[in-house]
């Protein structure tokens, strides 16, 4: 790596002092340590992200199946999976579904937890260590307890309560059309807390002299609120929003820990709760086309590529208004 | 926002009824593992156990081989040919998070300093390409990661856990943007004073260094006590499952059964427990490293 680089020291046209001090001692000798500290990090940063990045690009134009040498077969897997996989629909589907509500409403709620309750005061405190709880507990423990709530038979606490309604119990896991906002409800539930803690930090970073100001001109709360509070907030917002989103196209656990009835079956009740992990990790290790799942991993990484970069265009086309 | 209007006080009632439903489903987990098994599927529900028992952890009565009604094997009667039952899930969790988290903070130190404050030749190209390695998901690489740890034969093994964990970008990348903040100077003063580039390192910037560290370590190491699918893919043998995995199979084994539901919430509840406590002896260290992150990310 640096042995290559030693000769240009010379060449450089850098300032005369430095060239001196170069000839004097080479470069690389004089800077080992730097190099040498370096380099752990460096090396496996390459084993094991920049190499498999390559690699996965590279399996993804073949038929790999994890025994027989992979053959390259062009855009197939790509054609397949955008042309003609109805699994995939219904995976990117429900992640679509799944993103826009679950994004949606953490945010929201995570903003009006935060408006609410953002001084040190005991009870703000104590409401925010409450919201906040879901984010330090184990999340497979969560979504067992998810699992055990949502439980078909009446005893069930999700029957229990639509029985205090007088309403029928509901067989919540196996009914199709209740996956995804079961999904969305969970991903809420343990999320809001999260960006509340952020958006708490925002708001107490915008300077108490212009709500003051604003006070004296006789501006109303909402209008503090819509004038002050939401522009100044907007940087915050959009990161909360950039990282919710990301995480939420890579949700998986909660789809594989609630949902999977049987060994095999990764996305629930007629495929109702697949999103594309949990169906790259079916394609990969559950029927071993390797080939084709690491095109599900790139389609994956295009999705929240080009998402991401619209989010950002669009939030600072509304800082320009 | 120093007056406050009768109609906040208003609008924060449903908020205070979403906290209850916040904390329902942790009161339901906790009374699920001290019900005794016939209570557990009683209808309607009791809402505090009507007669609370261990037997969810340990049953007295419950022989190996032999079906008593309204007993099965509790928590740490399970797995008997591993050597600690539960606990040795509990102690690789432990030990793999406690080593990712130590390992990726030590890596990610070192080569942050080497990029801004020694001279590295490419520096701008290797830190480009770490951050431009941030914007791809991880899923992206799970799969010739899954090909390198096989053929390494480190499936099954803690190896497998740890080593392609290290090298973390984001903590670079963080890292690097808090070194910025270290004046030069303090560096020049230990070189002046003779010291070598790793003693100065050591004694000097990584003391200054401390809160950046904490909120990482914070973030790594709630990462490494959940994760799940990585464990799942390369953990076969259930003697170096994590706390997650050995979960997972738990409730499998006992899928649709009411009967082991108390288990499952008996054994959720011991895993939640390691995270939430040390949330609240490091309360401020949280909120802090979350923010620290949030705002400069």
């Amino acid at each position: 790596m640096s042995t290559t680089e030693t000769p240009h020291a010379t060449v450089r046209s850098a300032p005369r002092i430095r060239a001196a001090k170069a000839k004097r001692r080479p470069h690389l000798r004089r800077n080992l340590p730097g190099y040498l500290m370096l380099a752990p990090f460096l090396a496996l940063f390459a084993a094991f992200l920049v190499w498999p990045l390559l690699n996965s690009l590279y399996l993804a134009f073949t038929d790999f199946n994890g025994i027989k040498p992979p053959n390259l077969v062009g855009l197939d897997n790509f054609t397949r999976l955008w042309t003609d996989d109805a699994r995939f629909r219904k995976a990117l589907g429900n992640t679509s579904l799944y993103v826009v509500f679950s994004v949606g409403l953490t945010t929201l709620l995570a903003l009006a937890l935060a408006l609410a309750f953002r001084t040190t005061r005991l009870r703000d405190k104590t409401m925010r260590t409450i919201f906040f709880l879901p984010s330090v507990t184990s999340s497979m423990a969560l979504f067992l307890i998810w699992g055990w709530i949502f439980d078909v038979e009446d005893f069930g606490l999700a029957n229990t309560v639509l029985a205090w309604f007088g309403a029928d119990s509901v067989a919540w896991l196996s009914t199709p059309e209740l996956a995804v906002p079961i999904l969305v409800f969970i991903s809420v539930w343990g999320g809001a807390g999260y960006g509340m803690i952020i958006f708490v930090a925002g708001l107490n970073a915008i300077p108490e002299e212009l709500y003051e100001q604003a006070e004296i001109d006789g501006a109303s709360a909402w209008r503090k609120f819509w004038h002050i509070t939401l522009p100044l907030l907007r940087p915050v917002t959009t990161y909360v929003l950039i990282t919710s989103l990301i995480g939420a196209f890579q949700v998986f656990e909660a789809v594989y820990v609630v949902f999977r009835t049987t060994a095999s079956n990764v996305g629930g009740v007629l495929d109702s709760a697949l999103m594309i992990v949990p169906y790259l990790y079916d394609m990969g290790f559950g029927k071993f086309e390797l080939g084709f799942a690491s095109a599900i991993a790139w389609t994956l990484f295009i999705v929240i590529f080009v998402v991401s970069t619209v989010q950002l265009r669009l939030s600072r086309t509304l800082k320009d208004l | 926002m120093s007056r406050r209007l009768p109609w906040a006080a208003i609008a924060r009632v449903p908020l205070y009824l979403l906290a209850v439903t916040m904390l329902a489903p942790f009161w339901w987990m906790v009374i699920g593992a001290f019900k005794p098994v016939p209570e557990l599927s009683r209808n309607p529900p009791s809402f505090l156990p009507a007669d609370p028992s261990f037997d969810n952890f340990h049953d007295p009565s419950w022989t190996p081989g032999k079906q008593i009604a309204g007993h099965v094997a509790g928590l740490f009667q399970r797995w008997p040919e591993l050597p600690g039952g539960y606990f040795r899930f509990m102690a690789n969790s432990l030990f793999v998070t406690t080593a990712v988290t130590i390992g990726s903070l030590l890596l990610a130190a070192m080569a942050a300093y080497a990029l801004t404050k020694l001279e590295i030749r490419g520096r701008r190209i290797i830190f480009l390409v770490v951050l431009a390695s941030m914007m791809v998901p991880w899923q992206v690489s799970l799969i010739p990661n899954y090909l390198i740890v096989r053929n390494l034969g480190w499936l099954d093994s803690y190896q497998g856990y740890i080593v392609p964990a290290l090298a973390k970008a984001f903590v670079l990348f963080f890292l690097v943007q808090y070194m910025r903040s270290i004046p030069d100077e303090l560096v020049h003063a230990g070189r002046v004073d003779g010291a070598g580039e790793f003693r100065i390192w050591w004694r000097i910037v990584l003391p200054l260094l401390r809160p950046a560290l904490a909120a990482m370590a914070i973030f790594i190491a709630l990462a490494e006590w959940n994760n799940f699918l990585w464990p799942l893919i390369i953990i076969n043998d259930d003697s170096f499952a994590n706390l997650p995995v050995a979960l997972s199979r738990l409730s499998t084994s006992v899928a649709q059964n009411p009967q082991g539901m108390g288990v499952v919430m008996a054994a959720s509840l011991l895993t939640s427990l390691p995270t939430v406590i040390f949330f609240f002896v490091f309360q401020k260290h949280f909120t802090k490293g979350i923010t620290l992150s949030g705002i400069k990310g």
